[in-house]
């Protein structure tokens, strides 16, 4: 819309109508992101009684520190297997619903339900189901493989257990978003596809996901950023970080840092890391959405 | 006549070569979603269980206690309480980030604004805040301003959205300039404009953005976690991780950890099955 043809033309009455927004966002996101920075370049002394300048001090130790180290490590091999999980079982389920000619919107509603699901029931429901002693799941894996499931006690098992659970939330999200991009593949090019007999997988492979790349650039990012930030629930209430930092996570360690062992300063800089990574990903997702905005694929 | 005969044939032998096709898509939807939703299907069983039948492993019947364990969760276990906590904090934001980015989408859209790219810009880039890059001053604050414990501290930081100004803005746009010339020449308020224009034409957006919202507040853990300590302010789903404490000494009513999960989940779940459509059409404008 051109100025031209704005019908209202206050400044004080447009100010007036941001400013609500403006003092939400100022007061509880700039002002704290800001002070993170700020805190970042603290140390906490006395469990948080006191404060001394220590520079970059914080950040030397998070890179010096063989826990953290293995944290960062731990979380980028958890987001990696989160991404490409999730957007496997997803396209899958999607290339399904698209082709499905029966009953298409009751699959769809039916598939997307785990939208809805809080991290903190998923964990909660295979906590029960995947239980060692008493998972009904385990029972029968057990009976019919010589498997033994003890996350209780298994690292590895203990992060393949958060991974899957992780997946199974956001799949809903996900078949939302590539239901969505499928249908807008025009039908001239599948029919094409189809007539000179190509197989579905190479179907998938070789004309759709090429078409609707732009929404897995946006998923790849989102789910990135959902494995670092919301996977906090699914940690505390599976593993608690374990056994044996396994599952010790960035956000679950931040969390730690600052509310258990009132490291404020400590966990600031953590959060700048975290930062850091927030910013690279979007950065990532705004260029890559402009060029295909510009060249048109 | 001939022709409607040709067609039905060649119909038929269409859907005949089609079938198995077809056939293997359903058995695939149906196997899969099946085994997306086993363990609520296993959660909603066990939770009518006694600890004894829970501990029978392989008993998938439905159990003795009926919805007992759902009557204990909510008396006993103060999950009557959380979900109330839950319900008002989940409608107040909603309430508050529709209106407020109603109104800030208003100015950006239909007000000559010195400066508007900027200002838009000074929105979205709040985008790279999500609570964990500041819940450390964030807490600070909420104790600081006396907030630690209350509804103001759940539901203050998150009743302003980078996302739904985008999403209002982006509609506001796309409604035809006619209709805001003839409110224009009629000498229409912007409150009028807002109401009897600018919602009446956005429903289906505005209850998208209320659905996804609801969804996401209702699913809160951390800050809650966080920002409140007092059992009587806090929401269900850090009750449910209460109740998973306290259920374990003994044997693990796992029973009643079900009905607490099961009761957890379902105000989020039915706005979702009840309002899909506004959902998947808000989203669809959300990715552009």
């Amino acid at each position: 819309m051109t100025a031209q043809s704005k019908p209202y033309s206050s400044t004080r009455q447009a100010a007036l109508l941001l400013l609500p927004t403006f003092v939400v966002l100022v007061a509880f996101l700039y002002y704290p992101g800001i002070e993170t920075f700020r805190l970042s370049l603290y140390e906490t002394l006395f469990l948080g009684q006191q404060t001394a300048w220590v520079g970059a001090g914080n950040f030397v130790e998070l890179a010096g520190s063989a826990t953290y180290r293995h944290s960062f490590l731990i979380t980028v091999l958890f987001a990696a297997i989160v991404v490409v999980g999730t957007l496997s079982v997803s396209l899958a389920i999607s290339y399904m619903l698209f082709h499905v000619d029966v009953g298409s919107s009751t699959y769809l509603v039916a598939a997307i339900w785990p939208y809805a699901l809080p991290p903190a029931v998923a964990a909660i429901l295979l906590n029960f189901i995947l239980h060692p002693n008493l998972g009904i799941f385990t029972h029968y894996l057990e009976l019919l493989t010589p498997f033994t499931l003890d996350w209780f006690n298994s690292g590895p098992q203990a992060f393949a257990l958060v991974a899957v659970v992780a997946i199974w939330k956001q799949l809903g999200y996900n078949v939302i978003f590539l239901v969505a991009a499928l249908n807008n593949v025009p039908d001239t090019l599948s029919e094409t596809a189809r007539i000179d007999g190509v197989g579905h997988v190479r179907l998938l492979r070789k004309v759709y996901v090429p078409l609707i790349s732009p929404t897995i650039v946006f998923l790849v990012v989102m789910n990135t950023i959902y494995a670092f930030f919301s996977t906090f629930p699914l940690v505390d209430l599976l593993t608690s970080g374990g056994p044996s930092n396994a599952t010790n996570f960035l956000i679950f360690k931040l969390y730690r840092d600052a509310f258990e062992f009132s490291s404020l300063g400590l966990a600031s800089a953590e959060s700048v890391v975290l930062f850091v990574l927030v910013a690279v990903l979007m950065y990532v997702q705004i260029r890559i959405s402009d060029e295909y905005a510009q060249y048109g694929a | 006549m001939a022709t409607t005969i040709e067609s039905t044939t060649s119909r038929v032998e269409q859907f005949g070569r089609r079938l198995p096709g077809k056939l293997w898509i359903h058995l695939g939807l149906v196997g899969s979603i099946g085994l997306m939703s086993t363990p609520l299907v296993l959660a909603l069983v066990m939770s009518t269980q006694t600890t004894s039948e829970v501990y029978q492993v392989t008993n998938v019947g439905l159990g003795s206690q009926g919805l007992d364990n759902y009557w204990t969760a909510l008396t006993e276990y103060g999950f009557g309480r959380y979900m109330l906590n839950s319900l008002v904090m989940s409608v107040v934001i909603v309430v508050g980030k529709v209106s407020l980015s109603l109104l800030a989408a208003l100015a950006l859209v239909y007000y000559e604004l010195p400066y508007e790219r900027a200002v838009f810009m000074f929105i979205l880039l709040t985008l790279l805040l999500p609570v964990p890059v500041r819940i450390v001053p964030l807490f600070q604050l909420m104790a600081d301003l006396g907030w630690t414990n209350t509804l103001l501290a759940l539901t203050g930081p998150y009743v302003a959205s980078a996302t739904a100004v985008f999403l209002f803005r982006q509609h506001f746009m796309s409604i035809p300039a006619s209709l805001v010339e003839t409110a224009r020449l009629d000498g229409v308020g912007p409150v009028r404009f807002l109401f009897s224009v600018l919602v009446p034409m956005s429903r289906g957006m505005i209850a998208g953005v209320c659905v996804i919202t609801f969804i996401y507040s209702w699913n809160q853990f951390l800050w809650p976690l966080v920002a409140v300590t007092d059992k009587s302010s806090q929401v269900v789903q850090v009750g449910i991780r209460y109740i998973q404490g306290s259920a374990q000494s003994g044997l693990t009513q796992w029973g009643l950890i079900m009905a607490g999960a099961v009761l957890a989940l379902l105000p989020p779940l039915v706005v979702l099955l009840a309002m899909h459509r506004p959902l998947l059409e808000t989203f669809a404008i959300q990715q552009k």
